[in-house]
């Protein structure tokens, strides 16, 4: 696994205004590079870029955040939430992640096109060697975790350079 | 009252767009949510609204698929149609605006950028 600058700004930049803006949540690099988020604790999604690179991107958090961060965004009590709002909501932060990392790495002049995010069951795929993995985490300390694999996707940051 | 469709499928984006809308002082609306573009082309069609929101990205009919349907219908094309896409940047935002498009708003919206996007229907 690689960490580049622009494609890891880039995405550091992405979730820290989609979080702060849609949940007034600020977000940081966690304070340990190796933490994984347990297996029963996790929720996941991912989304394909389908053009005019090809790759994916996966959204990965503890399970108390996404309640956390329902609660916030529908103004909700924990004990209302229900998992169909749990889900959509991580779709919608992927979504507008995805969205924004994309406008950061690519020309003004070249669109781009992301497909429907889809939530994971299970454990999170192992990453791919070219893999970049973003380990952050919120205020309260809450994890989060981002990976984009796809060799045409993770070499934009070469282009970005 | 104004009718004002707002076409995504995520709940939570709708949601968003509609507390924007009602922190702007579009409280008092009639609003239609609909999850895709082919049920917001039926919902326009059964009637007209003042404006139209949609996403781009959507099953069924994506919004850009939307936007066409409505500038080639004699019956919709003068509706104003306002793109919120989390897949916006200068080239696609050309491309919708010479579709047709009003706006194009890039998510995740605010009520500030929301105000400068409907300044025209709300002076009117």
């Amino acid at each position: 696994m690689i960490k580049h600058k622009p494609l890891y700004q880039a995405m550091q930049q992405a979730v820290s205004q989609t979080l702060e803006n849609m949940a007034f949540t600020e977000v940081l690099t966690h304070f340990d590079p190796d933490y994984a988020i347990p297996e029963a604790e996790l929720a996941w999604t991912s989304l394909l870029i389908t053009d005019p690179v090809q790759g994916e991107i996966r959204l990965a958090m503890s399970k108390s955040l996404l309640e956390k961060l329902t609660a916030t965004i529908y103004t909700l009590e924990p004990e209302e939430i229900s998992p169909a709002q749990s889900k959509d909501i991580l779709n919608e932060l992927l979504n507008t992640i995805a969205g924004l990392f994309m406008t950061a790495l690519l020309e003004d002049d070249q669109t781009y096109a992301i497909g429907l995010p889809q939530i994971g069951e299970g454990p999170l795929p192992e990453p791919e060697e070219n893999a970049i993995v973003w380990k952050l985490m919120t205020a309260d300390e809450d994890p989060l975790q981002l990976v984009a694999v796809g060799t045409s996707l993770v070499s934009l940051n070469e282009s970005a350079q | 009252m104004k009718r004002i469709i707002i076409a995504d499928d995520s709940a939570t984006a709708r949601m968003f767009i509609r507390r924007c809308l009602e922190i702007i002082g579009l409280g008092e609306v009639e609003y239609v949510e609909v999850e895709h573009g082919k049920e917001a082309l039926a919902a326009a069609k059964e009637k007209l609204p003042d404006i139209l929101l949609t996403d781009l990205n959507m099953p069924v009919m994506d919004g850009e698929t939307l936007l066409k349907w409505v500038k080639a219908s004699p019956k919709l094309c003068e509706l104003p149609v306002i793109i919120i896409t989390s897949a916006g940047n200068p080239a696609k935002e050309a491309h919708l605006l010479k579709l047709g498009a009003r706006q194009v708003i890039n998510k995740p919206v605010s009520p500030p950028v929301m105000m400068k996007a409907l300044q025209d229907f709300l002076d009117n």
